[in-house]
């Protein structure tokens, strides 16, 4: 059932490779293009921090669901969460050391004038002290949650589910609050001035979008090559797993435009400057592409039962989504680095300094998920829903 | 052309299952197979086409979705043109709701009412059911008597390997209906 030599050499090889080389780019941008780092540490942190997020996300609705068909490659999702304290620390870093970038800090809290409320929100100790907060609950909780399934491996006690079910429907209330202050506080926040009650769910959708890709990316790689999970994790699992990424990638389209159409539709400066930033000019393809890569290709693609039980299919779909997701956090984030009163950014750039934090990015994403994974058993097999998520048909 | 049949009465979906796996290999011809709830993978052992209502489904959205812009282009941009609030006549953000709609309105009955044609449901249509019990506890098999070497004494004792209930030769109707 195990193949011990997994992940395979060549795989980790080239993985440590992007990883040195994108950090020895991005030490030398430090010096050379400090705001452009700045704005790939926030988008590669969040992103991996997300994603981690989204595993666990996974793992508490399944359980609070009573799911059983996931419990096969429920280690992959399970992987991603324990992935949370390291990525917290990363976005902790990219945080503090540039906490400048954020206009509200450069100008003390906000022009003149601003919602009192503002002000106290985003006094600097006071929004530091909850994004660690925000990084603690989560790791503790995500951890504790990845801990008990790994301790019904070794005892096999049925009753640790139902514990686990509790702790999950915890987490997601939770999570539900944290998660969208913490993307007010490190998305939003770039924009002091600017407000959308969307933006909680907006976050949640991609993070989920792009947290479903991931687990298909890395459950396709764990099967292929006789690895640890070939024969564990089928077609069956894959084909629910792309009606999910079918479903999020409408959701999140629907709420990319529910966003923008009343923001649009009412047409108010002081809510429409963040459209105008993003849409005029030569950003407005950029917006563009977000879309195709995160709704209209995964859409028209997965539409076929064929597409999502084929697992090239399936590979492809993953990565465009994975790279929507940055495009996605790209244009969030880039258009609103400023300094002074001046977008740095007016205009996209994509250069090196981008390129060299994605090989970053995947380099250590890769190598920090292929260890987690491989601390733990492959499957879970003392859950009681085991036997029905390898013998079940999705239809 | 009225055709012979023989029916098969098994009751436990495992039995029709492995039935229909062995008939397959005998190389006779399944006619339909009638149970009272969906039998998790008998379209695949009865090897059975994809169904086509997918593609009736994306075509009839796509038709809603397409026609409905253009609709709201004709209305809003042309026919008529409507200032609201400074906006260009032609927006499509304002569009994309109805479009939507038209897209899961057209879609929804389309594949409705292509089932229900394809079926041969309508109202006032009088049921033909196979046995009572197929709508509750049983499950037929219809297997086709079209080949002349066709020996339905043999296939019988190839069915009581798979504790079948009952066997039964009938004739179709003209219209080959049981």
């Amino acid at each position: 059932m195990m193949t011990r030599s997994y992940p395979p050499t060549a795989q980790t090889r080239v993985l440590k490779w992007l990883a040195i080389a994108g950090a020895i780019a991005i030490a030398i941008g430090c010096i050379r293009a400090p705001d452009r780092i700045w704005g790939n540490a926030l988008v590669g942190t969040f992103y991996l921090l997300t994603l981690a997020l989204g595993g666990a996300v996974f793992v508490a609705l399944t359980y609070v669901t009573g799911a059983g068909w996931h419990v096969a490659f429920r280690r992959v999702p399970e992987a991603m969460a324990r992935i949370i304290p390291i990525a917290g620390a990363a976005l902790l870093i990219a945080l503090i050391v540039k906490m400048t970038s954020y206009g509200w800090h450069a100008h003390g809290h906000g022009d003149p004038g601003t919602f009192w409320f503002k002000q106290l929100w985003l006094d600097p100790p006071f929004w530091l002290i909850r994004a660690i907060a925000y990084i603690v609950l989560w790791s503790l909780m995500a951890s504790r949650l990845c801990a008990r399934s790994r301790q019904q491996d070794r005892t096999g006690e049925a009753a640790l589910s139902a514990g686990s079910t509790r702790l999950s429907a915890m987490f997601l209330g939770v999570f539900a609050v944290t998660f969208s202050l913490a993307s007010v506080d490190w998305m939003m926040a770039l924009e002091p001035m600017w407000f959308s009650t969307m933006w909680g769910v907006y976050n949640f959708a991609g993070m989920i979008q792009a947290a479903l890709a991931a687990v298909v990316v890395l459950g396709l790689l764990l099967r292929s090559h006789g690895g640890p999970l070939h024969g564990v994790f089928n077609d069956e699992h894959l084909h629910d797993l792309g009606k999910l990424q079918l479903g999020f990638s409408c959701f999140w389209m629907y709420i990319w435009y529910s966003q923008y159409m009343l923001i649009w539709y009412s047409n108010i400066p002081e809510e429409t400057f963040y459209f105008v930033a993003r849409t005029h000019g030569a950003w407005g393809p950029v917006v563009v592409l977000s879309i195709v890569l995160n709704w209209v290709i995964p859409f028209f693609v997965l539409l076929p039962k064929s597409a999502k039980r084929s697992g090239r299919v399936m590979m492809r779909v993953a990565v465009v989504v994975l790279i929507g997701r940055w495009v996605d956090l790209y244009v969030m984030v880039f258009p609103a680095i400023k300094s002074g009163e001046n977008r740095l950014f007016a205009n996209p750039v994509f250069g090196l300094w981008e390129a060299a934090a994605i090989c970053y990015l995947v380099g250590t994403a890769g190598l920090l998920l292929l260890r987690s994974f491989a601390a733990a058993g492959p499957i879970p097999r003392n859950d009681p829903y085991l036997p029905e998520s390898q013998h079940y048909h999705a239809g | 052309m009225s055709e012979r049949v023989l029916l098969a009465t098994f009751e436990h979906e495992d039995d029709l299952l492995a039935a229909v796996a062995a008939i397959r290999r005998k190389g006779l011809q399944i006619a339909d197979a009638y149970t009272p709830y969906a039998v998790h993978g008998l379209d695949r052992a009865m090897g059975l086409r994809p169904s086509r209502l997918p593609w009736v489904c994306f075509i009839c959205g796509m038709a809603g979705a397409l026609g409905m812009l253009w609709f709201e282009y004709w209305t809003a941009a042309i026919a008529w043109p409507i200032d609201v609030g400074g906006k260009p006549w032609n927006s499509l953000p304002s569009d994309v709701p109805v479009a939507f709609e038209a897209a899961v309105l057209l879609a929804g009955f389309g594949s409705v009412f292509a089932l229900l044609g394809v079926s041969r449901l309508f109202p006032g249509k009088r049921p033909r059911i196979v046995g009572p019990r197929v709508t509750d506890d049983q499950f037929v098999l219809v297997i086709n008597e079209t080949d002349a070497a066709f020996d339905a004494d043999e296939v019988t004792r190839l069915l009581q390997g798979f504790d079948v209930v009952s066997t039964e030769e009938r004739l179709t109707d003209r219209k080959g209906r049981l």
